[in-house]
Order: structure tokens, then C-alpha cells, then sequence
């Protein structure tokens, strides 16, 4: 089986990581792929909570890395997908508990039993964010657009790079579409003409992202969510399907267009187009 | 540009460019690898060309990067121990000098002591 290994890093945290990665593997299996998500943030686990999986933990990544459980004694089986499965971290461990080798062994033992292997990375650049990406094929970096984190975004790509993976792709999450319009925020082109990687989704802030969160349902299930429509098309993109890109940044407003006119509002940002 | 920022000439810009720009300064920082160990490759090269000319304390040299006025700079700090100009002197011909040298070459070196 031709199995693919995939990263999801960020370098900073609290940027959507772990949302990021639940939202694409619920997704990859709603489409019919058998999917893994693995989440390596030992000590600070969340990608079960997220999924609403936390009561039902008994093994965990370390457990199966230290022969102490069978791997599949540690995965968990999703609620509503058949095919989706979660190995969880442990809590009560820290994260020189797993070595680089270690992680990439584990990951040598998912491939044959899925299609995707999703994994969660913690935040930061030290031993936990390279044995997450060790064993990966591909690397997909989660940034918001703002300062800090397309900073620690770009380490990353050098990182990745320096570690001989390829070019990453970049989903940008928490976009907010009124105030790249009026300006207030970098768009999607700043981003890209920073970073210059290749885009695979933009995900726009959204509040039922919360709600969904709060109820341990991945956004993906909520058909109404523009959140939960741009990780689907994101997921579809990982497929190798062309799927346009969202159009998140909508036309402004008559009264945005009249205080532009009349030079009360924030200048117009002129679109710019990636060279 | 709205109409009144049109008549006043100039064009503020959006936070949103702001930050893209204050991002663009920060990333070619940090893209530049100036690493502590080429940093003391460099000090090495400096100290090696300088103890030519002249005696530095070697332990008070310091090799920084540094930015200026919109440069990256190389800032370094030789404190000098003690000043020493040697050159040959070949006298003009016409000199009592050049008679006494017969032709010759004179190896002259001063030395400045520091007042310490």
C-alpha cells in the first residue's frame, strides 16, 4: 500500500496544529481513506480532546514505543469514521521519553495498515518537532497571518529543509476576511511573497471552530462552517485533486467602498500577485 | 487612496502592510546565518592579518555583527597591547646614511609601549 507520512508543525504555538490535524484526517476518512492520527506533543496531549476520544485512552504512544502494548492495543477507533484511528501521547511523560529513531520505526509500522499517517508535532524546534517530522514524507506548516507566527513559520521551512525533506505547504488558518479588507491585516499574498511555499488551504477564523472544539466534533462534520468547507477542500488538495482556492477575501461593502472614497476609511491594499 | 489623502499627497499605510514590511526587515535578519562559529572564524582571520602590524590583546577582542543604519556591519574590537611599525629603510643615495649602509638595507622597528 502506498501509504503517506504527513507533519502537521508550526514552530509556534496555539496557531491550529492539533485542530489542523483533526479536521484533515476526519476529513481524508470521510472521502474513504483508512487514516492515522498520531499525536507526538508528549506530556501536553490534545489531539483526543479535540476529538473527542479523551475517556477512551488506555495505551499510548510511548506504551507502543516502549513494547509495553501492540500498536493496535493503542489505537483508538473514532466515533463516526470506521477507518479513523488516533494514537494518543502520553501525559505523564516528557518528551525525551521517544528518540528520533523511535518515531521513525513507529511510522514504518503504520504505513502498511494506512493510507495517511497524520502527524500532530509539538510546538517549538527542539527534540519533540524533529522526531515528528523524521519519519514524514511531507510536511504541512500551520501559520495565522500575523507577525510572530509567519516568523516561527519560516524557521520551520529552513529546519525542514536543513533536515532533507521536501518544500512544505502551508495552510494559513484564522484568517479574517473583514479585516484583510479593511486592511488591518496581511493577506494572503503577503504571506506567500514572505514565505514562498505553496499554499494548500485557507481555513477563515471562525467561532463555531470553538463550539466544535468544546463538543469534541471535528468542524468538517458542520456543513454550514466556512471553516469546516475550507479543511475538506484542504484535505482534497492533499489527494492530488485541483480544488480552486477559497475565496475568503469577498468584495468590501458599499459603506467600506464610500469611507474609502471619501479617504475616512484604511487605504485600499492593492492584490498582488505572487512573482 | 481616498480623496482627502489624495489632496494631502501622502498615502498612510494599513496596519496590514505595516506588519508585512516589518516582516519582510525581520525574516532577511534572520535568514542571514551569521553563526557564533563563522563569527570566530572571522575573528581568527582579523587577528592573524592585524598581529602583522600590530600586537592586539587577544583576549579582549571581540567580533560582533551589528546593524546600522539600515547595514549589517561587522563591528570588532582589537584593543592594541602595543604598537609595532617595522619597515626597510634603504637611504637616498646622497644620505652619509646610505655611505655607512654600503648598498645595504636597514631593518628598522619601533616600538610603542602602552601606558599602563
Amino acid at each position: 500500500m502506498d501509504s503517506r507520512v504527513i507533519t502537521i508543525t508550526s514552530g509556534k504555538g496555539g496557531v491550529g496544529k492539533t485542530t489542523t490535524t483533526a479536521n484533515l484526517g476526519t476529513a481524508l476518512a470521510m472521502m474513504g481513506k483508512k487514516v492515522a492520527v498520531v499525536d507526538s506533543d508528549i506530556g501536553l496531549r490534545n489531539l483526543d480532546a479535540v476529538m473527542g476520544l479523551e475517556n477512551r485512552i488506555v495505551y499510548d504512544l510511548v506504551d507502543v514505543v516502549e513494547g509495553q502494548c501492540r500498536l493496535r492495543q493503542a489505537l483508538i477507533k473514532d466515533k463516526r469514521q470506521s477507518e479513523l484511528y488516533l494514537l494518543p501521547a502520553a501525559q505523564t511523560r516528557d518528551k525525551n521519553a521517544v528518540n528520533s529513531v523511535q518515531m521513525e520505526q513507529l511510522c514504518q509500522q503504520l504505513r502498511p495498515e494506512f493510507d495517511y499517517i497524520l502527524i500532530d508535532s509539538p510546538a517549538g524546534i527542539e527534540q519533540g518537532f524533529r522526531n515528528a517530522i523524521v519519519g514524514a514524507d511531507e510536511i504541512v506548516i500551520v501559520a495565522n497571518p500575523e507577525m510572530a507566527s509567519v516568523r516561527d513559520a519560516d524557521r520551520i521551512i529552513g529546519l525542514v529543509e536543513a533536515a532533507g525533506k521536501p518544500e512544505p505547504r502551508l495552510i494559513l488558518n484564522r484568517l479574517r476576511p473583514e479585516m484583510v479588507r479593511r486592511g488591518d491585516m496581511m493577506d494572503v499574498a503577503d504571506v506567500l511573497e514572505v514565505l514562498g511555499i505553496d499554499l494548500l488551504g485557507i481555513i477563515p477564523e471562525d467561532e463555531t471552530i470553538i463550539v466544535a472544539i468544546n463538543k469534541g466534533e471535528p468542524i468538517v462534520y458542520d456543513k454550514r462552517a466556512r471553516a469546516g468547507k475550507a479543511f475538506l477542500n484542504a484535505a482534497q488538495r492533499i489527494m492530488g485533486e485541483e480544488v480552486p482556492l477559497e475565496d475568503v477575501e469577498d468584495a468590501p461593502t458599499l459603506m467600506e467602498r464610500l469611507r474609502r472614497l471619501m479617504g475616512f476609511g484604511p487605504a485600499l491594499t492593492e492584490k498582488r500577485v505572487r512573482s | 487612496m481616498g480623496v482627502f489623502e489624495f489632496m494631502l499627497g501622502r498615502k498612510k499605510p494599513s496596519p496590514g502592510e505595516v506588519a508585512r514590511e516589518r516582516l519582510k526587515v525581520v525574516l532577511a535578519n534572520d535568514r542571514i546565518k551569521v553563526n557564533p562559529e563563522l563569527l570566530e572564524l572571522i575573528k581568527m582571520d582579523l587577528l592573524k592579518a592585524i598581529s602583522q602590524r600590530m600586537e592586539v590583546d587577544e583576549q579582549r577582542v571581540q567580533v560582533n555583527m551589528t546593524r546600522e543604519g539600515g547595514l549589517d556591519k561587522i563591528l570588532a574590537d582589537m584593543p592594541v597591547k602595543r604598537q609595532k611599525i617595522a619597515f626597510e629603510w634603504d637611504p637616498p643615495a646622497y644620505t652619509p646614511a646610505a655611505n655607512a649602509l654600503k648598498g645595504n638595507k636597514l631593518h628598522v622597528e619601533v616600538e610603542r609601549m602602552d601606558e599602563e
